[in-house]
């Protein structure tokens, strides 16, 4: 009897030694990278998360329009006085290497260099794929990479640059500017050499980044540079392409019916879909606070900004939403907000009511128009002494704002390097204005110190026209990261 | 029917009680005093009686009834056989002759005279007067080594446990043990269902329970029915207030100080008259309220020695101390026992509990009261919430509070049933089966509101979500027990295994048909916004472990314990999947000695000494293989389609290991004036290899951290507990303390690391602690301040950080490079480990009044004021901007004061407060009805009693509580502000056992 308690006790014991099977996990519901990328689907899906790190707010959003347009003449922080202190801290030129701005682009940016990092690193693994998808998919990522990269060496000047997915140690020294330069215009030169034109892609495909993308953003490159021969070379190739146009209506450019359109060279997509998802607050931090509720009010254009257009000019209209205005949709005016002096805001950044509220914005990212392509060829090739051909360039621009008044915008006839110069600066801006290009160019024109502190800003020349690197940063990467001058 | 078996029944019992009934009396004393209400019992029956006034018993005895068996509190039970004496004399022999006191260990119980580890045993009597849900917050201050964090004073919120300080930098959480179920939490238990809490210290007493067994283990025991059929009602009610409030500005001295900001920044002052605005709202007497909290328990417990049980229901309801919280749960506890055959035993435990919880965004509510504008009124006179987004950018507290209704729901089982047999001559198998069921519901509304533009919502609203987690467990031991003369030795060895999975199932919708509770379900809202989402939840895990232990006693004088595990865990990769870890311990119990002097004032001595190694594997699972993200979609194509995107946003790490706590103990156990006074003290040493944790790296790496084996941790430090125990006939006391001094300190970090910063403040990625080698984990770090630049000469004589103005703080020069760089010039700016926590009780108890008190206090640690650092709006300030600077003289520790910037974002030792405290815990007051009286209302017992919890404290610390702690060493003591205050409480209750 006690012995065959015994037996089954030996029994049970020997039984729960098989148990082991509890041990034997897999990750429930996600692929790890051991049975990643092993198919097609799995390699585009790889690279679309590039691009979705584009649409992002820490990559496009409120830091971003803080460290582009708020920080330069073109506008002020908006909003209340005290609200998003720390951008208010950026247009004083008070920031520290603690302030939210810098720290949250600078991982923003990095997130999407490593998204591309491993699609780069992976996609010549995956077993069976179409090779001509796979070539594109490879260069989308090189374009991506080398865009993060782009705006992360223009903030901070010397980074680190990460070409792998798992470094094997992360304490990584920053690499010259002129070292992480070299790396962008390789990645767009080889997205450039494999990319469809934006005619060839399929249509299902739009948004995608494009050889006319990858050329302009080697011109955009070059000019920073002042590799101006270069510069002319990759723009005139764009324009030669014949892919690209003005719209005849300039506002068009930034309505939901202009996205993607002729004069479209890369832009972020998004849209307001009712479950979300696929918005971005672009629009949103940029809105109107007050009546009609479309945001958060910043991003205010600068008087400075509005004294910059020429009498007439109808850009000014274009991008300017003053109280008292009827919304570019016509849907309503806009009320003063008894708590905002002097409001105004950026009606680029307009979009007319969709689903999901005010943060699912479905209004496309701008990063490069064709505009801006021609000023840039225009600007190199007056350098180079092709004042003529910079001036069929600029005069295109102006034409085209001018539309069919003839009263306003008279074209450029100067011949004179510097004038001609000061005219292509000039048109950039109000073009351009608040389409995040102006900190930019101010910087890589040398302009910053002289035009802040015009302004009564407190720039320190040598310090401001860099970005602080984030102090956590240099901590975390126990050193191996200095911090830029002045700091 | 009923009338002839009533009949027959009492001609049973009268023909029974004619034959051979006879009586019993006699008179208990101890301590050389009559005791009174000494239960004696007529042992295999229900029949029993207690003393009187004078110590006398008399009682009735059937033939065949052969023994007495007399029961005090406080004294050792006694079974005294009848014979043929008609008279018995008994004297007590007090219980704090701790020799025969038996402790709950893992895997068995052992006289305490038999251990060789450090083991602390909380008994019930010492936790029912605190009114919380929580255990946790009961046991705050009564065990040396033991640090009990009230995490936050959310109602119904649990509390941390920390034993013998942080020994791993990453979940520091020791293994909870209840009624032999293995569980990573108690929250459900109710406190009055507890019989004895054993918490097991060193790795001698934890060694058992292996790779979970390195962060101290509690064990608690559940009660069990004994003796005559008993019932039990109990009842609490009372009243809970905040604390302590933070001192704010009114509202003319914010607009005095904005107005000053704005000028010291280079602005028009904004308010035109600072004084007509008042006094102006004070945000903290919004949101805080006086909050009722309720507790009714009835119990029904006895058994023989073949079966027992013992069960209880229990209601318990807290409102909380910020408006619109509340929390209720009913508890059921079954335990029962039965002895089928005369060689097996069986049974089971099983608690059902139901909690509702109407959960408030604290953190939001009380940063938004913490920052929001004086002068805004919380609503206006047409009752719409004041827009405090204008002057200070924040939100409205009390609208935040208005439109949120999130209510949750947790219903959970925890049970076990256990089979033992007797197979031999002291072996004995045990096989027992638990689970813990958990299934978990919550939904969360907000209607259509606008406060301000970033206070709003344009569209209702509703989330779901419904988890259900389960946890089995299953263990078989064979237990060996046998005297061999002066020898005895017992031994357990087993196989255990046990499973953990848990899964989600949410969802979404907005736009819904209607406001009113009666439609928050996801059919109510509209379709086209549906999101839902599932998988795994709440750990996916199985551990296999093999077990052993020996203990050897030689004639009760010299002790040895031997004990290991060997686990096996599925959250390691194939190539580390199994640890092994052992333990040695030896005791010798001198006063068992010959040579001791029995007479002498020292009553008792025992000498204990233990060496181990245990484990830590609390990390998430396949942190080995890098899982990839979906869902991280992109927009293409003129019809702008959702496309899925993957990518990885994690790293992971193939080579993790377990984290290794190998620890050595010394202990002394000494009983003083017969045991009347006992000290126990343990001095430690702990050493954590490997610590696991997911330390932060860099932002450009790309993708988040992976948990790493990151440092090498020593906690070393002393346990101390000391009682005074007099018992009398007029009056019994007792005093006691425990002190606990902890010493931490990071031996290394792996790799080529030098600092190891983490510890977040939440502005701009700034992180407030570093953990070098060498210094305590979590240590502050920052600048010191000098001073405050007085002066344009001051700027040019001392070196500055960045571009600085007379009225800036002047930071410390450590390294006298001559600049400020934070790569030179940041130290060590205290931590949030307390030097020595300290726990005082005392107990009174004179003419049927009980009084006692707990104290509890920890001192030696900071705290980083951090909500005063993340300024992004003109928020309110606290009072001590006011002593600012405003010119050269006016002040040396305060800068000018500004909206945010240098002065206020950058971590020094401005933001450095003491978070030293000491605090009255309980202090309560109760009279229990003489027998007489009782006797006649046909009550055992009546206790009637008022307590306050948390009636004073003394602390430093300008916020609402110094213990901040969020369960990572290196987060610790950092407070953001989002943190529930905890509350003191006055309650009145009432125990009746009838």
């Amino acid at each position: 009897m006690k012995i065959r308690i015994l037996a089954a006790a030996v029994a049970i014991l020997l039984a729960t030694f098989s148990c082991t099977e509890v041990l034997d996990r897999t990750p429930q519901g996600v692929y790890t990278l051991d049975n990643f990328f092993q198919t097609e689907d799995q390699a585009v899906q790889s690279v679309n998360a590039i691009y979705n790190q584009l649409r992002r707010w820490e990559t496009h959003v409120f830091s971003y329009i803080g460290m582009t347009d708020i920080v330069s003449d073109d506008s002020e922080k908006g909003s209340f006085p005290s609200d998003g202190f720390f951008l208010q801290e950026v247009e004083d030129f008070e920031h520290t290497a603690s302030n939210v701005a810098p720290s949250t682009v600078w991982a923003g940016y990095y997130d999407g260099v490593f998204r591309a990092n491993l699609a780069i690193a992976n996609l010549p693994e995956v077993p069976e794929m179409n090779e001509n998808l796979r070539a594109r998919l490879l260069a989308e990522a090189r374009f991506l990479r080398a865009y993060y990269y782009f705006s992360l060496v223009r903030w901070f000047g010397d980074i680190p640059l990460i070409l792998e997915p798992f470094p094997a140690n992360f304490e990584i020294p920053r690499t010259a500017a002129a070292e992480v330069y070299a790396q962008i215009e390789a990645d767009f030169q080889a997205a450039a050499d494999v990319l469809p034109e934006k005619s060839a892609y399929p249509a299902a495909d739009l948004g995608r980044a494009t050889k006319g993308a990858a050329l302009a953003m080697l011109a955009r490159v070059a000019l920073t540079r002042q590799e101006f021969q270069a510069a002319a070379d990759y723009a005139t190739a764009v324009i030669e392409s014949d892919e690209y146009g003005l719209l005849t209506n300039y506002s068009q450019n930034f309505r939901r019916a202009g996205e993607n359109g002729r004069e479209s060279i890369f832009e972020v997509q998004a849209t307001a879909l009712e479950i979300g998802g696929a918005g971005s607050q672009y629009n949103e931090v940029q809105g109107v606070r007050g009546e009609p509720n479309l945001g958060w009010g910043f991003n205010r254009p600068s008087d400075n900004l509005i004294q910059a257009f020429e009498p007439g000019d109808p850009r000014r209209e274009a991008t300017i939403l003053y109280v008292g205005e009827v919304l570019p949709d016509g849907s309503a005016i806009v009320e003063d907000n008894p708590n905002i002096v002097g409001e105004r805001y950026n009606q680029k950044a307009f979009v007319e009511e969709h689903p999901g509220g005010n943060g699912n914005g479905p209004g496309n990212i701008r990063l490069f128009r064709y505009a801006d392509l021609l000023l840039i060829a225009a600007e190199a090739l007056n350098e180079i002494g092709q004042s003529a051909q910079a001036l069929t360039y600029l005069n295109q621009v102006r034409a085209r704002a001018r539309g069919t008044n003839n009263r306003i915008l008279p074209d450029v006839t100067t011949t004179d390097r510097d004038q001609l110069r000061n005219a292509i600066w000039h048109e950039r801006r109000v073009e351009l204005a608040l389409e995040q290009q102006r900190w930019f160019d101010l910087v890589r024109t040398g302009r910053a110190a002289t035009v802040m502190q015009a302004l009564g800003k407190n720039f320190v020349p040598g310090k401001h026209e860099l970005f602080p690197i984030p102090q956590g940063e240099i901590d975390l990467s126990q050193g191996a990261l200095t911090q830029n001058p002045g700091y | 029917m009923p009338k002839k078996l009533l009949l027959l029944a009492t001609n049973l019992l009268l023909s029974a009680w004619v034959m051979a009934q006879f009586s019993v009396s006699g008179t208990v004393t101890g301590s050389g005093e009559p005791l009174i209400g000494v239960s004696v019992l007529v042992v295999g029956t229900g029949s029993g009686t207690v003393t009187d006034i004078d110590g006398k018993y008399r009682i009735t005895v059937e033939p065949g009834q052969d023994s007495l068996e007399f029961s005090y509190l406080g004294y050792q039970t006694q079974r005294i056989a009848i014979g043929s004496a008609r008279e018995i004399d008994v004297v007590m022999t007090e219980a704090s002759a701790v020799l025969q006191e038996v402790v709950v260990v893992g895997y068995g119980i052992q006289k305490k005279s038999d251990l060789t580890g450090a083991v602390s045993v909380v008994s019930t009597e010492e936790l029912v007067d605190i009114p919380t849900q929580s255990l946790g917050q009961a046991l705050q201050g009564k065990v040396s080594g033991l640090q009990i964090i009230p995490t936050s004073g959310t109602p119904g919120a649990d509390a941390i446990f920390r034993i013998r300080g942080v020994g791993t930098l990453n979940n520091a959480d020791p293994l909870f043990v209840v009624d032999g179920m293995i569980l990573n939490d108690i929250s459900f238990l109710n406190p009055r269902d507890v019989a004895s809490v054993s918490v097991l210290k060193d790795a001698s007493a934890t060694a058992i329970y292996g790779a979970r067994g390195a962060n101290g283990v509690i064990i608690v025991t559940t009660k069990q029915g004994s003796g005559a059929g008993q019932i039990t009602v109990s009842a609490y009610t009372g009243y809970q207030q905040v604390v302590k409030t933070i001192d704010l500005l009114n509202a003319t001295q914010y607009a005095t100080l904005i107005n000053e900001a704005d000028v010291n920044e280079g602005r028009q002052p904004r308010y035109a008259n600072p004084e007509q605005f008042g006094t102006g709202t004070n945000w903290q007497d919004e949101i805080f309220r006086t909050a009722p909290i309720q507790n009714v328990q009835v119990g029904f417990s006895g058994g023989n020695e073949k079966s027992s049980f013992n069960l209880s229901a229990n209601y318990f309801r807290q409102e909380g101390i910020i408006v619109g919280s509340e929390f209720d749960r009913f508890t059921t506890r079954i335990n029962t026992t039965r002895a089928v055959k005369d060689w097996l035993q069986i049974g089971s435990n099983l608690s059902l509990v139901l909690s509702t919880s109407q959960n408030v965004n604290a953190g939001g509510i009380l940063l938004d009261a913490y920052r929001a504008d004086p002068i805004t009124v919380p609503r206006d006179s047409l009752g719409n919430f004041g827009n405090t987004a204008i002057r200070g950018n924040t939100g409205n507290p009390l609208a935040t509070i208005e439109f949120n209704d999130n209510k949750s729901q947790d219903y959970r089982a925890v049970g076990n049933v256990f089979a033992q047999a007797q197979l031999w001559k002291g072996l004995s198998f045990r096989t027992s089966f638990g689970l813990d069921f958990v299934y978990f519901r919550s939904r969360s509304f907000s209607p259509v509101f606008e406060v301000s533009a970033n206070q709003r919502n344009e569209e209702s609203d509703l989330n779901v979500l419904n988890t259900y987690r389960r946890n089995w467990l299953w263990e078989n031991t064979l237990n060996y027990n046998q005297e061999f003369g002066r020898h005895r030795v017992d031994g357990v060895v087993g196989i255990t295994s046990q499973d953990n999975f848990g899964e989600f199932l949410s969802g979404g919708r907005t736009r819904l048909i209607g406001e009113d509770p009666s439609f928050f379900y996801l059919n109510s809202g509209d379709p086209l916004t549906s999101t839902n989402g599932s998988g795994p939840s709440g750990g996916d895990w199985g551990l296999v472990s093999y077990l052993g232990r020996v203990n050897y006693s030689f004639d009760e004088r010299y002790l040895l314990t031997v004990s290991g595990r060997v686990d096996g865990s599925s959250r390691f990769g194939e190539n580390f999947r199994y640890g092994f870890f052992p333990s040695v311990g030896l005791g010798w119990n001198v006063s068992q000695e010959d040579f001791w002097n029995d007479g002498g004032i020292v009553s008792r001595l025992k000498l204990r000494a233990s060496w181990g190694q245990t484990g830590n594997d609390r990390i998430p699972e396949y942190a080995y293989t890098p899982s990839v993200t979906s869902g991280v979609n992109t927009v293409f194509g003129p019809n702008e389609i959702l496309l899925p995107g993957a990518t990885v946003t994690s790293l992971a790490n193939p080579d993790l290991r377990w984290e290794e706590t190998t620890q050595t103990d010394l202990g002394v156990e000494l009983g003083l004036f017969e045991n009347k006074l006992l000290l126990e003290a343990d001095v430690y040493r702990k050493v954590t290899d490997g610590v696991l944790f997911n330390a932060p790296i860099p932002d450009y790496i790309g993708a988040g951290a992976s948990i790493r084996n990151i440092a090498a941790v020593l906690n070393r430090g002393l346990d101390m507990q000391l009682t005074w125990r007099q018992r009398g006939r007029a009056f019994s006391y007792s005093l006691g303390g425990n002190l606990s001094l902890v010493k931490n300190e990071v031996l290394q970090l792996d790799g080529s690391m030098a600092d190891f910063f983490s510890g977040g403040l939440g502005i701009g990625g700034q992180l407030g602690t570093n953990s070098r080698a060498g210094f305590t984990a979590g240590s502050f770090w920052g600048y010191e301040i000098d001073g405050v630049f007085q002066n344009q000469e001051e700027l040019t004589q001392f070196p500055t950080l960045g571009t600085q103005r007379p009225g800036d703080l002047r930071f410390r020069d450590q390294n006298g490079d001559g600049v400020i760089t934070a790569a030179g010039d940041r130290v060590v700016l205290g931590s949030a480990i307390p030097d020595a926590i300290l726990g005082l009780n005392g107990s009174l108890e004179v003419a049927g009044f009980d009084l006692s008190f707990d104290f509890t206090g920890q001192f030696g640690n900071e705290v980083i004021n951090a909500k005063k650092m993340a300024r992004f709006g003109a928020y309110n300030y606290e009072t001590s901007f006011l002593d600012r600077w405003t010119g050269e003289g006016t002040s040396n520790t305060e800068p000018r004061i500004t909206l945010a910037g240098q002065n206020i974002e950058t971590l020094s030792t401005r933001f450095i407060e003491d978070g030293s405290y000491i605090r009255l815990r309980n202090l309560s007051l109760g009279y229990t009805l003489p027998e007489s009286i009782a006797s006649r209302l046909r009550l055992r017992s009546c206790r009637l009693y008022v307590s306050g919890t948390n009636l004073w404290t003394s602390q430093e610390y300008s916020g609402y509580n110094p213990e901040i702690f969020n369960g990572l060493v290196f987060d610790a003591g950092i407070d953001r502000g989002g943190i529930y205050p905890i509350a003191k409480t006055v309650n009145f209750g009432l125990d009746l056992q009838f």
